[in-house]
Formats: structure tokens, C-alpha cells, sequence
């Protein structure tokens, strides 16, 4: 039993890592990078990328004809600000393709204690996930954008026009980056609630069309009051009123006075659903 | 041509898990709208066309077609445990109707609980006796087409989602000629004809969108038993 012999380990030439650990910011940062290059399929099969290249290429087409009409005619048929609104239906679709993607698959294939063992924390995850939609639904939005502001800079005379296009191109990206905020805040709860992809992303879009009814028949049925108060049981009237309260234009939407409620009522649905992301990455077995 | 055992597993398969119950409160929605908008004062002709056919046709029974249409047989060829089933000596046509009867009867009782009390809201019977039958001849159309689109490809419920939101979303909305090619509007057809007062309308003759639902329905179904006749199994999606 004392044979020390038996009991000798050789040393076979491991070493332990000794260069410098590249810790919770790397970690953040790669998750940020793989999530949004996952939510456009790149790096993946073929399958993967046949969803949301569908979505962008319907989105450009859009675009496309918009910049056309323009070029030949000279009339605007969208402007910046009309374009996220006019293609929100697209985007939720995005969404629906792109959250369970995200999140959903983590979870069913229980990969999430490989995350959190880590320097990443629990918020980390999160938080970048949530960043990499948004960062994926505003390049879905921005990208044709770019299309239509470079047809429209082409297309008019002057300095001083190029300086007003600029402009508009701005608070265009600006609009599309609000729109990028809610949407993703919005479905990137739900899909963290289901892990199954096949029933995220139906909910997800029921989410949005649901609530568009309640909109139309507040505006048809209610009194004055009702309707300008009617927008903010919809996201998508939600981003309008914003809109309207920021950028006042002739026969939008008539919110009376409660333009910065709009606002408010946006920052806090936002705020909320972040919140409750976070809570449920908190509380999620790992 | 039913088979009760496949019947009774596809039942278990949908209620068996919690998430379902998730569904549930669609169509309690689209009570809760009616008797908000009663309550608002509005008449039924104001709200109709917000509440049965903005929410009630065009959300809440596509995306509920959707959900079970695409997971009575989905969801097992998603796990693998299709193979099971399709070992048996029963004729694929069995299989697929068993599960179509089901995802029907689910939706329709589901989907259309929900429109049946919200057209009796309206304080005409007759409506919500019309709206029902419009969400059944609805629900038959799209679970048969989800049905199919589950044999079809890999992410049936994707493509139903494109096929809801972008073509019967937005393309019915630009340009009218395809409202022929639209279950949504089949739905709101039969339940205009059988209602008569106009409270819901739609754009599409109510025989032709009968003649079309069931060439759908009976279209999508030959082509789910003959995909399901030829079906390999393969891996997990990327």
C-alpha cells in the first residue's frame, strides 16, 4: 500500500494559461457580434438565411420603387420619416424570423449555464442580445433607407437641396432607430418566455396585430378625447403619435395635447420590457 | 378514414403542455373588444368591421390556424417521434385526416367561442351563428394549408407567418385581384352571406370563396398525404 511507485503522476507537459483573460467586455462583445451576425444567417447554412434575406429583400423592393418613382416622376411617394411606418408589418415579420432565433434556441437546448459560467453575467446576456436585434432590426430598416437617400441626393439641385436631403436622411435614421428600440424590446421578451421557435414567433406577431384593432375601433366608436388617445394601444400608433408630437405636419394624426404622453408612454414600454427581460434572465434556470 | 388512437395523441400532444393555454386569451380578446365597444355605445355596424374582421378574422384565427395547424404533426416530425407513427400499418391518408380533424375542431372551438359570443354581443343571433361558420370554413382552409406546409418545409410556421402577414397583410391590401387568393377573406364571405345585414363585408362572392376554400382545403390535403407518403426524416435544422 505504501509503493509510492503506483501513486506517481508524470508530469507530461501541460501548462496552465498564463497570457492575459480577456473578461466580461470580450465576452459581451463576441455575444453582441455572433447574435447580430446570427440574426442575418451569416456564418450559417444556406436555411438560415433564407427567412431574413426574404424580409430585406421585400424591404428593398420597397425602397426600390419608392427611389424609381421618385427619379422619374420627381414626386415623393414615401418620405424618411413614412418609411419604417409603411413597412412595419416587415419588420414584426423580422422580428418573428429573428427573436427565437436569438433567444429561444438557448433556452430549449439548455445552453445558457455554458453562458453564465463565464465572466458574462446574467443582465450581459440580456442586454446583448437585446442590442443585436436592435442593432439587426435598424440595418433592416436603414439599409433600404440608404437606397432612397441616395437615389433622392442624385436626383435634386443644389447645395442647399443635398443639405435638406441630409437632413431628413438624419431624423429618417433617427425615426428608424426608435422603431428598432420598441419593436425589438417588444419581441425579444416574448420570444425569452417561449422556447420553442415555432410558437415564439407566432406570438410575437400576434402581439402587433392584435393590438391594431383596439386602435381602429377607438377611433371609429369613442369621442375626441378617445381618439387622440386612441394610438397608444398599438405600437405601431405609438411610434406615429411619437412622431407626430416631434415632427407636427398637416393632416397626420390629431393627438391634441397629448403629444409628450405618447413619448412617455413609449420611453416606459420600453423601459418595461427591457426590465422584464433582464428579470427573466435573472430568475431562468441555467 | 379517422383513426381514434391518432386522434386522442394528437389531443394530448396539443393540450398536454401548458404553452397552449397561452392561446386562450385571443379569443377572449375579441369578446372583450365587443363589449368594450358596447359599452362605448357604439352600434354594431361601427364596430363590426373593426372587432370580427380587423381582430377576429384577420389576427386571431389565422395566427390560432397557425400555431395548431402547423404542430399536430409539425411538432412530431420536430422530435422525431413521427417515425413512430408512420411505422404503423396505417394509411398515410388516415394520418393526415386524423390530425386535420383535430387542428380543425381545435381551432374552430377555440377561435370560434370567441366570435360566436362576441356576435351576440351584437344582439343579433343571426350574426353571431354567421360568424362562426366563417371561422369554420376559415379554420378548415388554413390548418389544411399549415397542415401541408409542415410536410413541406422545415419551418412551416415562417412560411405561414409570410403567408399571413405579407400576402394577406399587405398585398390583398394594394392590389385587390388577389383578394381570390385569400382565405382570410374566404372566412369573411360566408359569414357576410349568412349574416345579410352588412355588418361585415367583404369584396369576395361568397360562392366563389366556398368553391375556393374547399379546392384549398382538398388541394393541400392530397398534397400533405402524398408528401407524408414519400417523407424522409432528416437531422435537426442548422
Amino acid at each position: 500500500m505504501t509503493d509510492r511507485a503506483a501513486g506517481v503522476i508524470h508530469d507530461i507537459g501541460y501548462q496552465r494559461y498564463q497570457g492575459p483573460r480577456l473578461g466580461r467586455g470580450y465576452a459581451v462583445g463576441s455575444l453582441l457580434t455572433h447574435s447580430l451576425r446570427t440574426a442575418y444567417g451569416l456564418g450559417r447554412s444556406a436555411k438560415a438565411k433564407v427567412f431574413p434575406w426574404l424580409v430585406v429583400g421585400i424591404v428593398g423592393v420597397v425602397a426600390v420603387v419608392v427611389t424609381a418613382i421618385r427619379s422619374v416622376t420627381g414626386e415623393v411617394v414615401l418620405s424618411y420619416l413614412d418609411f419604417p411606418d409603411a413597412v412595419f408589418p416587415l419588420a414584426v415579420l423580422f422580428c418573428a424570423v429573428v427573436a427565437p432565433e436569438l433567444v429561444s434556441r438557448d433556452l430549449r437546448s439548455g445552453v445558457l449555464s455554458l453562458y453564465f459560467s463565464r465572466p458574462l453575467r446574467r443582465t450581459d446576456y440580456g442586454l446583448a442580445k437585446l442590442a443585436a436585434l436592435i442593432g439587426a432590426v435598424w440595418l433592416l430598416l436603414t439599409g433600404p433607407m440608404l437606397v432612397m437617400f441616395l437615389g433622392g441626393v442624385f436626383s435634386v439641385d443644389g447645395w442647399r437641396a443635398v443639405w435638406d436631403e441630409v437632413g431628413d436622411f438624419g431624423s429618417g435614421l433617427a425615426y428608424a432607430a426608435l422603431h428598432a428600440v420598441l419593436v425589438s424590446a417588444v419581441s425579444l421578451l416574448i420570444a425569452s418566455l417561449v422556447s420553442r421557435r415555432a410558437v415564439a414567433a407566432p406570438i410575437v406577431v400576434a402581439a402587433f396585430l392584435v393590438t391594431l384593432p383596439i386602435v381602429g375601433l377607438l377611433e371609429t366608436a369613442g369621442g375626441e378625447t378617445a381618439r387622440q388617445l386612441s394610438g397608444l394601444f398599438s405600437p405601431e400608433t405609438l411610434l406615429v403619435g411619437v412622431r407626430v408630437w416631434l415632427a407636427p405636419e398637416p393632416d397626420s394624426m390629431d393627438l391634441g395635447g397629448f403629444g409628450p404622453l405618447y413619448g412617455a408612454v413609449t420611453v416606459a414600454l420600453v423601459a418595461a420590457c427591457a426590465g422584464l427581460l433582464l428579470v427573466r434572465y435573472r430568475r431562468v434556470r441555467a | 378514414m379517422i383513426n381514434l388512437t391518432i386522434v386522442r395523441l394528437t389531443l394530448r400532444g396539443l393540450f398536454g403542455r401548458r404553452r397552449f393555454l397561452l392561446l386562450l386569451p385571443l379569443p377572449a380578446l375579441v369578446v372583450g373588444m365587443a363589449l368594450l365597444a358596447d359599452l362605448l355605445g357604439a352600434t354594431p355596424d361601427e364596430w363590426g368591421q373593426p372587432v370580427l374582421v380587423g381582430l377576429g378574422f384577420a389576427a386571431v384565427l389565422p395566427v390560432l390556424a397557425l400555431i395548431v395547424g402547423a404542430s399536430v404533426l409539425g411538432s412530431e416530425i420536430d422530435d422525431g417521434t413521427a417515425v413512430h407513427i408512420l411505422a404503423k400499418p396505417l394509411p398515410r391518408r388516415e394520418i393526415v385526416l386524423s390530425k386535420l380533424l383535430v387542428a380543425v375542431v381545435v381551432t374552430t372551438l377555440a377561435a370560434g367561442t370567441g366570435m360566436l359570443l362576441a356576435g351576440l354581443v351584437s344582439g343579433s343571433g343571426r350574426l353571431g351563428i354567421a360568424v362562426l361558420a366563417g371561422t369554420a370554413v376559415g379554420a378548415l382552409a388554413y390548418c389544411a394549408l399549415f397542415l401541408a406546409l409542415s410536410l413541406l418545409t422545415r419551418r412551416p410556421v415562417l412560411v405561414g407567418l409570410v403567408y399571413v402577414l405579407v400576402w394577406e397583410g399587405l398585398l390583398t391590401n394594394l392590389v385587390s385581384g388577389t383578394r381570390v387568393l385569400s382565405i382570410q377573406h374566404y372566412a369573411v364571405s360566408v359569414a357576410e352571406r349568412i349574416d345579410g345585414s352588412g355588418v361585415v363585408t367583404s369584396t369576395v362572392s361568397a360562392p366563389v370563396a366556398l368553391a375556393m376554400a374547399v379546392a384549398v382545403t382538398v388541394g393541400a390535403t392530397l398534397l400533405a398525404v402524398d408528401r407524408l407518403r414519400s417523407f424522409s426524416l432528416t437531422g435537426d435544422t442548422s
